[in-house]
């Protein structure tokens, strides 16, 4: 039956629990018959940011050859209910090694760039039980799932029994349950997946790139920055270890969106520091950064490296391997110095001067911006960053300059950063619409960005083959045809950036802009958003 | 959801051994089944090692969704539930008759099952009655097995005429050959005579096996305890003939 199928039941186990009072308890009312039981390496994968988790999916990898997926909690470890994904390896961890499937489909959804690894391992011993009369009319499936550490398989870390009912046969299935219980089996408080990760003592630690800020208006502009960049200083190191180890690409990709957090905010806040300490940190920051900007360049280009197949006819494709071999090998080389350089001395102890500094309050001599209410600080400069951005859109015509265009892209880039730091002094509903204005505005400035880059990558590159021998004509060729479709998108990404422009800075978002970010936000709120 | 009988005038002839490997057949691919036993034998009910559902006050089959739900028992296998026999159904004819629209009864109480299964098999007793009207409307198929003898030659051109002098849709109605023994040459040749004759014979024949005698020993549908062996195949085959058939 479909709709009235009855709710199966969990129950966690003592684990000192043994297997023949297990047995002899369901015997007393039950004929049990044993019909499956495995036992194998297992070990749950989830990404940095506990992306499954956070969907409440479990992700188990057997024996290192397959992995089951689990969409419904309750659910969870049951084999006949196990979404699985066959011919993997220990070394899987991306959903584009995964064979087409629309498990590979869900996965790609929820992980993008990230890899999964294992966030526990361990040994699982999966056992199926079918309850029955005399006449071998089963009346209830029972299961027993046992997980152990790997180096001590006779102790339990985790024991539960799952009763499944038959449609008919409720009665049997809460004597079931009885015994169970009469075996100090209990139902977990917590969902069944925190109750997993719990009983094996696992925390999971969702990491989002986003601050997640809620400053009081009230605070003063100096503690306000400190908190920023020592909340952002924090994200950035949380991903060290990740680039180290080179699990993905988003670890360095997020040091990077951090520690430019940190540099927006020393350059915009710039008032609340003393002048030649702004000086110095911006340096410093930068220093950091600009170690970064090779290996950055080449995973870019590696992870698009389809999409730059695509833009050249059959013919021309394999011409542009040799330059994609160059790129693997360079970026090898540039991750393990990477790797040695935040694992040295030097750095850590750079870092965490920095670190220190803001951590308990800033000190140095008060500035004029520095004691001021926070919220007079946001007001003033998300104004006046709209306004520069809208001066300049007013001015922008089809013969603008390109480098225009990509100054007014910094320029947003620089209220976004405002929008994150300040966005919950405002009214959010508000602010919300603004950051989707803004969202709209930067995905085009981006994609024209991305492409001049990419251009001017490759006609290095070009350079530097060029410098060396030109026997490889294929490759050349390659790059030109890559590079002459760069430029023709890029043109056709020019128009519809001057058009995301013209949206941005009319009435209406001027409007928005003006009445979002103000002072008197108590007394708005109050009013309950009238005008 | 769809409904598919196995029905015959004649007893005897694999009607019941049909429905319950086509149940589990249909099950194993996939899809919610529901084993309807309307024989007061309860032989499908026991090869599914089910009781008698509770004997219910008169007049209980008919009523509302939930108390039939009730009666309703999961088999041993994954998205196969059977209906038991009730021991009511020896009244069920007397039943029947005393209602309106009595011809039309049971499409009406399947149609409340409608969200719940994909395929309602139902396992009839042998004989033209009311209760058999009423199978005749609510099914979308008519498997007839057929013995490929003269008798049973006779039995299935009987029904056919009732379909006919009824108006029934004769469409509906799925002869296949059952218990047809290979080396048995009257058995060959009233194949070749009768497929001839009826064109909706299912292309699949039901040979005569030791495996499906033993049905009753076993307590379990062939598919489920002689899965490789020939008689299986032959019911599988059987399945996916019922499936293109109802497309
Ligand atoms: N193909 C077959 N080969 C051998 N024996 C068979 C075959 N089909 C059915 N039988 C056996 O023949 C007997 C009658 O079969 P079955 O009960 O399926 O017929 P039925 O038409 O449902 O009978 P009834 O009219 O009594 O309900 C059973 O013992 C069954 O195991
Ligand atoms: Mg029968």
């Amino acid at each position: 039956m479909k709709l009235s199928k009855i709710r199966q039941s969990h129950y966690l186990l003592p684990d000192n629990m043994t297997k023949k009072s297990f047995l002899d308890t369901l015997g007393q009312e039950f004929v049990v018959k044993q019909v499956e039981n495995t036992f194998e390496k297992m070990a749950i994968l989830d990404s940095f940011e506990w992306a499954l988790y956070e969907h409440r999916i479990l992700a188990v990898r057997h024996d290192n050859q397959r992995i089951s997926l689990w969409f419904d909690e309750e659910d969870i470890l049951d084999p006949d209910e196990a979404h699985t994904i066959e011919d993997i390896n220990a070394r899987t961890q991306f959903w584009w090694q995964l064979a087409e499937s629309p498990e590979r489909d869900i996965l790609k959804k929820l992980l993008d760039l990230r890899a999964m690894y294992p966030v526990y391992e361990g040994l699982l011993r999966t056992e199926q039980f079918n309850l029955m009369d005399n006449d071998g009319k089963i009346l209830v499936f029972c299961q027993l799932i046992t997980i152990s550490r790997p180096e001590n398989s006779r102790k339990a870390v985790f024991r539960m029994a799952r009763l499944i009912p038959i449609t008919g046969y409720k009665a049997q299935s809460k004597q079931a349950s009885e015994l169970i219980k009469s075996l100090g089996g209990f139902m977990p408080k917590l969902n069944p997946i925190d109750s997993l990760l719990s009983a094996l003592g696992v925390t999971p630690k969702p990491f989002n790139i986003k601050p997640r800020l809620d400053l009081d208006p009230q605070m003063s502009s100096r503690e306000a920055a400190s908190v920023i960049i020592s909340i952002m200083i924090d994200k950035q190191r949380q991903t060290e270890p990740g680039i180290i180890k080179d699990i993905d690409t988003e670890f360095l990709h997020h040091y990077r969106v951090a520690l430019r957090m940190v540099r927006a905010a020393v350059a915009q806040l710039k008032e609340v520091f003393p002048p030649q300490d702004v000086i110095e940190l911006k340096q410093r920051f930068g220093a950091l950064a600009s170690e970064t900007n090779h290996l950055r360049d080449l995973d870019v280009f590696i992870l698009d490296k389809e999409r730059y197949m695509a833009l050249l006819p059959p013919s021309l494709r394999d011409g542009l391997l040799p330059m994609f071999n160059d790129f693997e090998q360079s970026r090898t080389a540039e991750v393990r110095r990477i790797a040695r350089w935040l694992a040295s001395r030097a750095y850590k102890q750079e870092i965490t001067e920095l670190e220190d500094r803001f951590k308990n309050g800033y000190s140095a001599l008060e500035t004029h911006w520095s004691e001021q209410p926070i919220i007079n600080l946001a007001v003033t400069k998300i104004q006046k960053r709209y306004k520069k951005i809208q001066k300049a859109a007013a001015k922008i015509t089809h013969d603008t300059p390109d480098q225009d265009i990509h100054d007014i892209r910094i320029d947003c880039k620089k209220l976004r950063y405002l929008l994150y730091f300040f966005g919950n002094l405002f009214n959010k509903k508000q602010v919300k619409i603004a950051g989707r204005h803004l969202k709209a505005l930067q995905d085009h400035l981006g994609i024209f960005n991305d492409l001049s880059v990419q251009a001017e990558f490759l006609e290095n590159y070009l350079d530097e083959i060029e410098h060396k021998s030109k026997k490889d004509i294929m490759l050349i060729a390659s790059l030109g045809g890559l590079i002459s479709s760069l430029h023709t998108m890029q043109l056709q990404e020019r128009e519809r950036c001057i058009d995301a422009l013209a949206v941005f800075s009319n009435k209406e978002n001027q409007r928005l802009f003006k009445q979002t970010f103000v002072l008197e936000q108590g007394s708005k709120k109050e009013k309950g958003g009238r005008k | 959801m769809k409904v598919i009988a196995s029905y015959s005038i004649k007893g005897g002839v694999g009607k019941t051994a049909a429905s319950v490997n086509l149940a589990y057949a249909s099950a194993r691919a996939g899809n919610e089944t529901l084993l309807i036993d309307l024989d007061p034998q309860g032989a499908s009910s026991f090869y599914f090692r089910i009781g008698p559902g509770k004997k219910q006050k008169k007049g209980f089959f008919f009523n509302q969704k939930n108390r039939l739900l009730k009666n309703i028992r999961g088999s041993n296998y994954k998205r196969l539930d059977i209906l038991p026999a009730n021991l009511s159904f020896r009244n069920f004819d007397i039943m029947l008759s005393s209602m309106s629209k009595s011809k039309k009864r049971l499409k009406e109480m399947l149609a409340l099952l409608e969200d719940e299964y994909d395929l309602v098999i139902l396992d009839c007793p042998p004989n033209i009655n009311l209760l058999s009207e009423n199978v005749f409307n609510a099914a979308d198929l008519i498997l007839v097995p057929v013995i490929p003898t003269t008798l049973s030659e006779r039995t299935y051109e009987q029904l056919v005429r009732f379909f006919d002098n009824n108006s029934y849709k004769k469409k509906k109605l799925r002869p296949f050959f059952s218990m047809a023994q290979s080396n048995n040459k009257l058995h060959r040749q009233t194949i070749k005579e009768m497929e001839s004759r009826h064109p909706n014979f299912m292309k699949t024949i039901i040979e005569f096996s030791l495996e499906i005698e033993r049905m009753g020993v076993h307590r379990d549908p062939v598919l489920a305890y002689a899965n490789k062996k020939s008689a299986a195949q032959a019911y599988r085959k059987l399945f996916n003939e019922v499936v293109s058939s109802l497309k």
